[in-house]
C-alpha cells in the first residue's frame, strides 16, 4: 500500500481529487471579478517547475484529464493544454540555475496567463465556438495574479505529489545533464 | 546538446497523441467516454460532497463579505417589484388559463400538461469558458439527459449528464447549446394610411370575405397597437383609442397563408373617403430557427431562419419561444428571450438574430426541470 501511495501517478490522483473537488466547489462559487480561479492549472504548472518538464506534462495531462471528466467540454482539452503547460514550466525551470520562489511565482503566472490565451484558441480549433471573447484578458489577468499567489502552495504539493526528494529538489533540472 | 532524450520526446507525445484522440473520440460521441465521464463521476461524488460541506462556511462568509451591499440594495429593489407584480400576477394567471383553454381546445399541448422537479442549485461552472450548473435532483426523480430546464422567467438550458440524486445543466448561453425556436414579432406596430373617421366598415380578405361592424376613431400615426385573440386595440400617442373588431377573421385558417394577405376595413357604404388598410403581415407571425448559445460574452442567437420567411419583419423586440417538435429536446412554448439586434449577412446564409435570454443566468437559485422528453426518442 505504501509502495502504492508513493509512486508519482497514485500521489497526484491523490492530490488531483481533493483539488479537483475544491475546483468544483469552492472556487466553483468565490469567483475574483467574476473569474474562476484555476487551481488545477497552477497544480499542472508547480508539477513542471517541481518535477521538470517530462513530470510536468504528465501532472498537466493527469489534472486536466481529470478536469475534463466533470466539464462537459472535450475530453481531453484540458489535458492537452495543461500538458503543454506543465512541459512548459519545466522548460523554463531548466534554463535557470536557481529557482528562487519568486521566480517560481513568476512562472506560474506567466504559464497560467498563457494557458489561459492558449485553451480557447484550441477549442476554436476544434469546433466549440464562443470561448474566445473579450472576457479573455480579464481572465488571463486574474487567473495569471491568482495562480502566480498559488504557487507559493502549490509548488511543494506538487514536490510531494511527484516524490521529489530534498536533494533531487536542490540539484540542477535532470535535461542540463542529457 | 539536446536538452530531451528520445525516450523523453516519445513519452510527452504520446501524452499529447492520446489527449487528441480523446477529443477525437468525445467529438464523435464514443459511448466508452461516456462510461469513463460516469465512472469517474461515482468516484468523485464522495469527494466532491465533503468538499462542498467543508467549503460552504467558507462560500457563505467570502459572499457576505464582498456581496452583502449589493445583496441588501437587490434585496430592497425586489421587494419593491414584488409589490408591484401582486396585482399583475393575478391578471395574469386568469390570461394563462384562458390560454390554455384555447390550447386544450385546439389539441395543443402546452407546458402545464408536462410535470416538472424543482431543483435547487448545488454548484456553478468551475470552468470560465463552460457554462453549467449543478442541481440537487437525479435519475431518482425521474431526469434524464436532455430534458429542459426553466425558471420562472423563461429557459435555463438543459440535462447534459445524470447521477441519481444530481445533475448537470447546461445552460443557454454555452456555445454547446442549440434548439429549434420560433421568432414571433411584437404586433406593437399597425400601419394605418388613412386618418379618415368612419362609423361601418367592411372587413375582407382575399381568401375569406366576411363583414362586421366596429367603431372607429381618428388614427393618428404613429399608432401603436395590441392584439389580443379577439381583435385589435390600437391606441395613438394622443391617448384616442381605435378599436377593429376581427373576430369574425378565421386567423387559425389564414396563418398559414397568411404571407402578403391584406384584409381590408373600408369605409362603410354610408362613409365616403379613403381606404384604410391592416396587413395581415404586422400580426404576430412566427419565423423558425435554431438558437444557438455563444458562451458567457455573447448574445445567444437565432439563425438557420427558415428561408421563405419573410425576415425583413423580424424585428428587434420580438420574442423567441422553443418551438418543439417531434425531435425537439424541449416543448412548444418556453420562453427564450428577446431579439435585441438583427445582423444581416449575404448571401443565402440569412440574416441573424442576436437575443437576450429573459431568464437571468448568472444568478440562479431553484430551477425546474420539465420531464419532457421528444416523440422521437420514445417518451412516455
Amino acid at each position: 500500500m505504501i509502495d502504492f501511495v508513493n509512486k508519482p501517478v497514485a500521489r497526484l490522483i491523490l492530490v488531483g481529487l481533493p483539488a479537483l473537488a475544491l475546483q468544483t466547489t469552492f472556487f466553483a462559487e468565490v469567483k475574483i471579478f467574476g473569474v474562476v480561479l484555476q487551481i488545477m492549472l497552477a497544480l499542472s504548472i508547480a508539477a513542471g517547475l517541481a518535477g521538470g518538464s517530462e513530470n510536468g506534462a504528465l501532472a498537466g495531462f493527469v489534472f486536466g484529464l481529470m478536469f475534463d471528466l466533470v466539464l462537459t467540454s472535450p475530453l481531453g482539452l484540458s489535458a492537452l493544454v495543461y500538458g503543454a503547460a506543465g512541459w512548459g514550466a519545466g522548460y523554463l525551470h531548466s534554463r535557470a540555475l536557481e529557482n528562487p520562489k519568486w521566480l517560481n511565482a513568476l512562472v506560474v503566472g506567466l504559464m497560467s496567463g498563457l494557458a489561459t490565451f492558449v485553451l480557447p484558441i484550441v477549442a476554436n480549433w476544434i469546433g466549440v465556438e464562443g470561448w474566445l471573447s473579450s472576457r479573455l484578458t480579464k481572465v488571463m489577468i486574474v487567473v495569471a495574479l491568482s495562480n502566480a499567489l498559488f504557487s507559493f502552495l502549490v509548488v511543494p504539493i506538487a514536490r510531494w505529489s511527484l516524490a521529489i526528494r530534498r536533494s533531487q529538489r536542490l540539484a540542477p533540472p535532470a535535461e542540463v545533464f542529457l | 546538446m539536446p536538452v530531451y532524450s528520445v525516450s523523453r520526446r516519445r513519452a510527452i507525445a504520446l501524452l499529447a497523441l492520446t489527449s487528441i484522440l480523446l477529443i477525437t473520440l468525445d467529438i464523435q460521441g464514443n459511448s466508452v467516454v461516456r462510461g469513463l465521464r460516469g465512472v469517474f463521476s461515482t468516484i468523485f461524488e464522495p469527494v466532491q460532497s465533503s468538499a462542498r460541506v467543508m467549503t460552504r462556511p467558507l462560500e457563505n462568509s467570502w459572499r457576505g463579505i464582498t456581496n452583502y451591499g449589493e445583496l441588501e440594495a437587490e434585496n430592497q429593489r425586489l421587494q419593491d417589484q414584488l409589490d408591484q407584480q401582486e396585482g399583475a400576477f393575478i391578471a395574469a394567471l386568469a390570461t394563462a388559463r384562458d390560454a390554455q383553454e384555447l390550447l386544450a381546445l385546439n389539441g395543443i399541448d402546452n407546458l402545464a400538461d408536462i410535470s416538472s422537479v424543482t431543483a435547487q442549485v448545488i454548484g456553478g461552472t468551475p470552468s470560465n469558458y463552460s457554462q453549467t450548473i449543478e442541481i440537487n435532483q437525479g435519475s431518482d426523480r425521474g431526469l434524464r439527459v436532455g430534458m429542459p430546464v426553466v425558471n420562472a422567467a423563461g429557459l435555463v438550458g438543459r440535462i447534459t449528464w445524470v447521477d441519481n440524486d444530481r445533475s448537470l445543466v447546461l445552460l443557454a448561453n454555452d456555445s454547446l447549446y442549440a434548439i429549434p425556436v420560433q421568432v414571433v414579432n411584437q404586433p406593437n406596430i399597425v400601419p394605418a394610411t388613412t386618418t379618415t373617421t368612419t362609423t361601418s366598415t367592411t372587413t375582407t380578405t382575399s381568401t375569406t370575405t366576411t363583414s362586421s361592424t366596429t367603431t372607429t376613431l381618428p388614427v393618428v400615426p404613429p399608432v401603436s397597437a395590441v392584439v389580443d385573440p379577439n381583435g385589435i386595440t390600437t391606441t395613438t400617442q394622443s391617448m384616442t383609442t381605435t378599436t377593429v373588431d376581427l373576430s369574425t377573421v378565421d386567423f387559425g385558417a389564414l396563418a398559414p397563408t397568411t404571407t402578403g394577405v391584406i384584409v381590408t376595413i373600408a369605409p362603410g357604404t354610408t362613409a365616403g373617403g379613403p381606404t384604410t388598410t391592416l396587413n395581415l403581415d404586422d400580426l404576430p407571425i412566427a419565423e423558425t430557427g435554431i438558437f444557438r448559445g455563444r458562451g458567457i460574452d455573447n448574445a445567444p442567437v437565432v439563425e438557420f431562419i427558415d428561408q421563405n420567411s419573410r425576415f425583413g419583419e423580424v424585428q428587434v423586440g420580438a420574442l423567441v419561444f422553443t418551438s418543439g417538435g417531434s425531435q425537439s429536446l424541449a416543448p412548444r412554448g418556453i420562453v427564450v428571450g428577446r431579439v435585441i439586434k438583427i445582423v444581416e449577412r449575404t448571401g443565402t446564409s440569412g440574416a441573424v438574430l442576436e437575443v437576450r435570454l429573459t431568464a437571468k443566468l448568472t444568478s440562479l437559485n431553484f430551477v425546474r426541470v420539465l420531464l419532457y422528453q421528444p416523440v422521437a426518442t420514445g417518451a412516455p
